[in-house]
């Protein structure tokens, strides 16, 4: 089988924090990883270091979490409890299923022994013993990878009973998920890792008191984690020199869509989005003017094409009206109708939806539903009323998870900044866009205009 | 000199809901406590007796301080200070906005379905719900009704994914028969692989259930709620005396429903008690007494009958039932005292247990013990109930041995030690659990059957046991009353009639049928049956829905029994029956009613002294249904 | 209590290997089910009663658990699929490069009206499927455990002309 060909950042360069050694070849063996410095940050925390001077170095560092909230990394380790001689977890987030997003995948697949590294380390910053990395079912050959690394650093004798020595028996093993975007959701996740449908649950209390088994736990990013290598190898405050005075470091973003070269890049936090999507990925396709943007996965707020200036750290997004998420850059152009792909994210919701809280589950195919009759020629302005009533209703603290709010806000933050493409939809039962400038009435029958199917999967019963 | 200060009790928080001040326990939950102010939140997925989840989003209340999106009160405990808005603009909407969700895929059933009345959406709709609906599309639909049992129908589309029926199954019952398929919108309750359920514990769900997707087939388009009458009486299926609302319309008894003790059954009867009474309102029922089958007045019955009994002494076999009230059995007492002195007694459905001795557990203790030790009885057999009541205990931390020669359900938990003794060898295994680690720690209950008749001599080992581990013993009876006749004494354990030649069966035959030396056979019961083919005499009885008296549950607490329908006559009390009885055979009775009996009976037996002093009705609760403007 | 339930069941090694599963996890714990069920589809393909009703006997845990447990995830198969299942991302950068046209070109291919439905010869099924976290390389699908990118009519037609001569396990 052929190699795969690298799409992103790789190789050194001032901000390659994460991507610095990937395309180096053979990476994934423990000996060439060794050769370029792996592996001394986990003999520095073990050897040189207390478990509490990790966590502070992390804390300087600033270092956020890279999945979607991007809470403080230092701070969330500082929340586990002392230990009281029972188990304790650190849960690794490779559920990477956010849409748009795929820079968990490149690190594992590419570096997996720095993934190791920095699981190990905060292993060690909150005493935790056992590492269970929850991966996706759908990502067997970094499953492989991952896998590989492990059984090299155990035999190396950095996984074991007595890493360099020291009395802090650590392991690590992989569990695999079987195919719900939910389980990205870290209380849903440990329900899966439990053997349970995967259903968030309701917080406090939280995975840091009572996780994995009940047990304190540590969730974090595969990302994340992957980062902390270079931190306790240089210090946070190295790190820190990157990015804004609020959002550290660099990060690592996944673009896609109508771009030239979609693939990941790391880039330093704060610099303007343009350089990622025109500098890095091309930017549009010839002749084509981006129209619209999801900045952190299709979970963030969508922005419009003339707001590729913001910057890229999570305060300016913020602003901006959007938000960190992901780093999951999703670009589509003018050629693109806004509500037919707001239809699909919110049908992507709607399947994913775990199905415990009313909102998200009802309103999620209430919402699929309506966006299917206007599409194909139905709406009206009755539609454009209900599409703003299910929003509120899924808005605010409705629902249980972040899930139902991230639905809700593709219906929003769509009509909000394209409300003249779904009033045309509704009001005239036409679209200009897949009319090629010309309004067409619906359902279109342009090359991509066809409508998803109704219902991809065969119900098993009834 | 500082300022006097309050004492205030650490163990409380004051705090104030849509600014009525309330005190609670620390702990509480905000649902729990806007009850003792009268102020309702409407719940679908919280029930106070199982794990709150947060899933229904319909108790979403603003709290301060707190984060400014609304927070669930079913999950959130109070806070001293806490300020809880109910009313506000912003939890009025919510609580619309989520009741309107509920009703997107939710059929217009109400006039053909049995919920309707009693029916907590409808309810919570009318109060705090929109007026109007604004679904444009088809709804989703399901086959519809689905037997999931022979007594309950399932209904997917009225479902509102509560997960209250699966829940109750997980935490309560700890089986699995019953769960969600799919993920989303298109989740649904099932069984699994499609099987009906088979739970003794199943029609619980019906009373869980907050719509009308899970119903009583048994009941099925029989009434609805208002047009019924229910009374508070108690079941007479076992010993274990659960609290239930019979419930009468037009002289038939309808349904049976669990009635909350938290003494005893924590609000869970079991499939026994609830579905077994369509016998009550069989059209066969006996009302005139019959000699030789022919039908007769009750002076010559009760003569043909004392006729056959008399002066028979060890030669007349009684065979009572297990569900015998106090009063009755009292009269039993003093016709084998008197003209029927010498009279073999055996009493239906007894264990081989002896009368109690010493200090015994009571079914709420169960929930504070830290060890239990299960011997020679499967409870979901033997006690249906008090089997929900140790898995109870072990949730919230007991250890759980169990012995027994074979599986029993408790040993489903991952945690239980069993140990298997072969049957009439439990006395030994329990020599051997002295000094187990397991019982090392804390307040440790043991509770012993008499494996169906293979122990006995269980309680000496029982009774070392405790001492050894400083534990109380709960002795399983099964019989209903067992307790009230061994109380009263005419309980003596009797191993078969076999022998007598006259018997009187009072209530349902002798299993082991009419003894084959017995020439003649009085019957007293309420259907005829194959074993009155040839009596002597059948006298028409009452069913436990007519029954006016009381029993003494296994713990030996004294409840009483409301009648639900009136005795039709030619029917009469068994007490009247009994009455006559004794005055033809030369012991006249002078009760004036069950009061004078009772009065007797507890002045007679210590034991059973509360008789004397039954509570008075209680009044039908207040449904909790004041606050909340329509949005 | 054994009640005899519909479709095949896994083999005596399979039934071995799930009960060494609970010793990874927590005691008490539930977590064996996920792989324990993975080890089964492996195996036959899909999930049937059968053999959910053992790996609820291996695990001591009530069939209804496994049940509802499987049919919650999409990647478990409570319904045959075809020999080789095919994955096709249609999830927004992969639908903004064409997937909708992969899909309806690999339905053709393989003969299928529908999702989910199995050739006629058996051999062939496929469904849409969310992100598959490879969208620099969009479209995608994924296909006896890898993925394949920069989806053409072409390419999808390589695949399913390789296929006629593999093995369920998608070796040769």
């Amino acid at each position: 089988m052929a190699k795969t060909e690298l799409r992103g950042s790789h190789g050194p360069a001032p901000d390659h924090v994460l991507t610095r050694w990937i395309g180096i070849e053979n990476l994934a063996r423990i000996g060439v990883y060794e050769k370029q410095g792996g592996y001394r940050s986990w003999k520095k925390a073990m050897t040189e270091l207390e478990p509490a001077e990790l966590t502070n170095e992390v804390k300087i560092s600033g270092l956020r979490g890279r999945g979607g909230a991007g809470f403080p990394t230092g701070i969330k380790w500082g929340f586990l409890p002392p230990p009281d001689g029972g188990p304790r977890f650190v849960v690794v987030n490779a559920d990477e299923s956010e849409p748009g997003t795929a820079k968990d995948r490149y690190l594992m697949e590419n570096n997996p022994h720095q993934l190791v590294e920095g699981i190990l380390i905060a292993c060690r910053a909150v005493s935790a013993q056992q590492a269970w990395i929850y991966i996706r079912g759908e990502y067997d050959l970094q499953h492989l990878a991952v896998q590989a690394a492990i059984d090299e650093a155990r035999a190396a004798g950095y996984i074991g009973e007595k890493p360099y020595g020291v009395d802090f028996p650590v392991d690590i093993q992989l569990f695999r998920g079987h195919g719900a975007y939910i389980c990205g959701e870290e209380t849903a996740l440990l329900e899966s890792l439990e053997g349970k449908r995967a259903q968030p649950r309701s917080r406090p209390p939280f995975p840091a008191v009572k996780g994995a088994w009940g047990r304190p736990t540590l969730l974090n990013n595969v990302e994340t984690l992957s980062t902390l290598p270079w931190i306790i190898e240089k210090g946070g405050a190295e790190y820190a020199k990157f990015g804004t005075e609020k959002s550290h470091g660099t990060r690592l973003f996944t673009v896609s869509g109508d771009v030239r070269k979609p693939g990941n890049y790391e880039m330093e936090l704060g610099r303007p989005f343009r350089d990622l999507i025109e500098g890095m990925a091309g930017g549009a396709r010839p002749g084509r003017k981006i129209k619209a943007w999801w900045p952190g996965g299709s979970s963030a707020p969508v922005l419009t094409g003339d707001l590729l200036d913001t910057p890229s750290d999570l305060e300016a997004l913020a602003a901006a009206g959007s938000m960190g998420g992901s780093g999951g850059v999703i670009v589509a152009d003018d050629t693109r109708c806004v509500v037919r792909m707001a239809y699909r994210l919110v049908q992507f919701y709607a399947r994913e939806s775990c199905g415990k809280c009313t909102p998200c589950r009802v309103g999620g195919n209430w919402a699929v539903r309506t966006y299917e009759r206007v599409l194909s020629g139905h709406g009206t302005a009755d539609d454009l009323a209900l599409f703003d009533r299910v929003q509120s209703g899924l808005a605010a603290g409705r629902c249980l998870c972040g899930l139902g709010d991230a639905a809700g806000w593709v219906i929003q933050w769509t009509m909000a900044r394209f409300r003249e493409e779904y009033e045309e939809h509704c009001l005239r039962n036409e679209c200009s866009v897949e009319g090629g400038g010309r309004a067409q009435p619906l359902p279109s029958t342009a090359a991509s205009g066809d409508l998803p199917p109704p219902e991809g999967r065969k119900l098993a019963h009834a | 000199m500082p300022d006097a200060v309050v004492e205030k009790d650490p163990n409380s928080a004051t705090l104030t809901i849509d600014g009525v001040a309330v005190t609670v326990p620390k702990g509480t939950l905000i649902v729990e406590a806007a009850k003792q102010v009268g102020i309702e939140i409407p719940v679908f997925c919280y029930h106070h007796k199982l794990d709150p989840v947060g899933a229904c989003r319909l108790c979403l209340v603003e709290i301060s301080p707190g984060p400014p999106r609304a927070q669930t009160a079913c999950t959130t405990p109070v806070a001293d200070g806490m300020t809880v808005k109910v009313t506000s603009a912003m939890a009025v909407k919510a609580r619309a906005d989520i009741l309107e969700f509920e009703l997107v895929n939710h059929p217009l059933d109400c006039p053909v379905c049995d919920k309707g009345g009693e029916c907590p959406l409808q309810d919570f709709t009318y109060r705090h719900g929109y007026p109007v609906s604004r679904v444009l599309d088809a709804r989703l639909h399901f086959a519809k009704p689905l037997p999931i049992s022979p007594t309950i129908a399932l209904d997917r589309e009225r479902c509102v994914l509560c997960y209250r029926c699966t829940r109750y199954y997980d935490e309560i019952a700890w089986e699995q028969e019953l769960t969600v398929a799919q993920r989303g919108v298109e989740s649904f309750i099932a069984t699994q692989f499609d099987e009906p359920l088979q739970s003794v514990f199943s029609g619980n769900i019906i009373d869980l259930c907050p719509v009308g997707a899970l119903t009583s087939r048994v009941w099925r388009f029989q009434s609805r709620p208002w047009d019924m009458r229910h009374t508070a009486s108690v079941c007479s299926k076992c010993s274990v005396g659960c609290n239930v609302n019979l419930w009468e319309r037009r002289g038939e008894l309808m349904r049976v429903t669990s009635r909350e003790n938290d003494e005893i059954d924590d609000g869970w009867i079991c499939d026994r008690g609830r579905f077994d009474y369509a016998d009550v309102n069989d059209e066969r029922r006996l009302s005139t007494p019959l000699v030789k089958g022919v039908g007769t007045s009750w002076e010559r019955a009760i003569r043909a009958l004392g006729d056959g009994i008399k002066g028979r002494g060890s030669k007349l076999g009684i065979s009572l039932p297990q569900d015998l009230s106090n009063e009755e059995a009292f009269l039993f007492k003093r016709l084998l005292d008197g003209p029927l002195s010498g009279a073999r007694v055996k009493m239906h459905g007894r264990t081989a247990l002896p009368p109690p001795a010493g200090e015994q557990l009571r079914i709420a203790d169960l929930d504070q013990l830290k060890a239990i030790v299960v011997v020679a009885s499967d409870l979901r057999e033997d006690t249906p109930v008090v089997n929900l009541r140790v898995k109870k205990a072990v949730r919230r931390g007991a250890r759980l041995i169990t012995v027994n020669p074979s599986e029993i359900d408790l040993d489903r938990h991952a945690g239980v030690l069993h140990v298997r003794a072969e049957a009439g060898k439990a006395a030994a295994a329990l020599g051997k659990l002295h000094g187990h680690e397991a019982l090392a720690a804390g307040p440790v209950g043991i509770l012993y059957g008499d494996g169906r008749g293979a122990e006995t001599d269980l309680a000496g080992a029982v009774a070392e046991l405790a001492e050894a581990t400083g534990a109380r013993v709960m002795p399983l009876y099964r019989a209903t009353n067992e307790r009230g006749l061994m109380a009263i004494g005419v309980a003596a354990w009797e191993e078969s009639l076999e022998g007598v030649e006259a018997l009187l069966s009072w209530g349902p035959p002798p299993a082991a049928g009419v003894p084959r030396t017995a020439s003649f056979h009085g019957a007293w019961d309420y259907l005829p049956r194959p074993a009155h083919e040839g009596a002597d005499v059948v006298l028409a009885g009452t069913s436990f829905a007519e029954q006016l008296g009381s029993y003494a549950n296994l713990e030996g607490r004294v409840q009483f029994l409301r009648p639900a329908l009136d005795v039709e006559p030619p029917r009469r009390h068994g007490w009247e029956v009994l009455s006559e009885l004794a005055a033809y055979l030369g012991l006249p009775f002078s009760y004036a009613g069950v009061g004078a009996i009772q009065r007797e009976l507890a002045a007679a037996h210590p034991e059973l002294a509360a008789v004397a002093a039954p509570p008075a009705p209680e009044p039908p609760p207040q449904p909790v249904l004041l606050g909340a403007a329509r949005p | 209590m054994s009640v005899e339930r519909a479709g095949e069941t896994v083999p005596e090694t399979v039934v071995e290997e799930i009960r060494e599963l609970p010793k990874r996890f927590q005691p008490g714990s539930r977590s064996a089910v996920m792989p324990a069920l993975d080890l089964v589809q492996e195996e036959l393909g899909y999930l049937t009663p059968a053999a959910m009703s053992q790996v609820a006997e291996a695990l001591e845990i009530d069939p209804g658990y496994v049940e509802g447990v499987a049919s919650f995830y999409s990647l478990f198969h409570l319904e045959p699929v075809g020999k080789h299942h095919f994955y096709v991302c249609n999830n927004l950068s992969c639908q903004l490069r064409g997937a909708e046209e992969i899909l309806t070109h690999l339905k053709d291919a393989i003969g299928v009206g529908e999702y989910g439905e199995i050739s006629q010869d058996g051999l062939f099924s496929c469904e849409p499927v969310e992100c598959l976290g490879a969208c620099e390389y969009a479209p995608v699908l994924r296909y006896h455990h890898r993925f394949h990118y920069d989806l053409t009519d072409a390419a999808v037609d390589k695949l399913i002309a390789a296929a006629r001569g593999k093995r369920r396990d998608g070796k040769d």
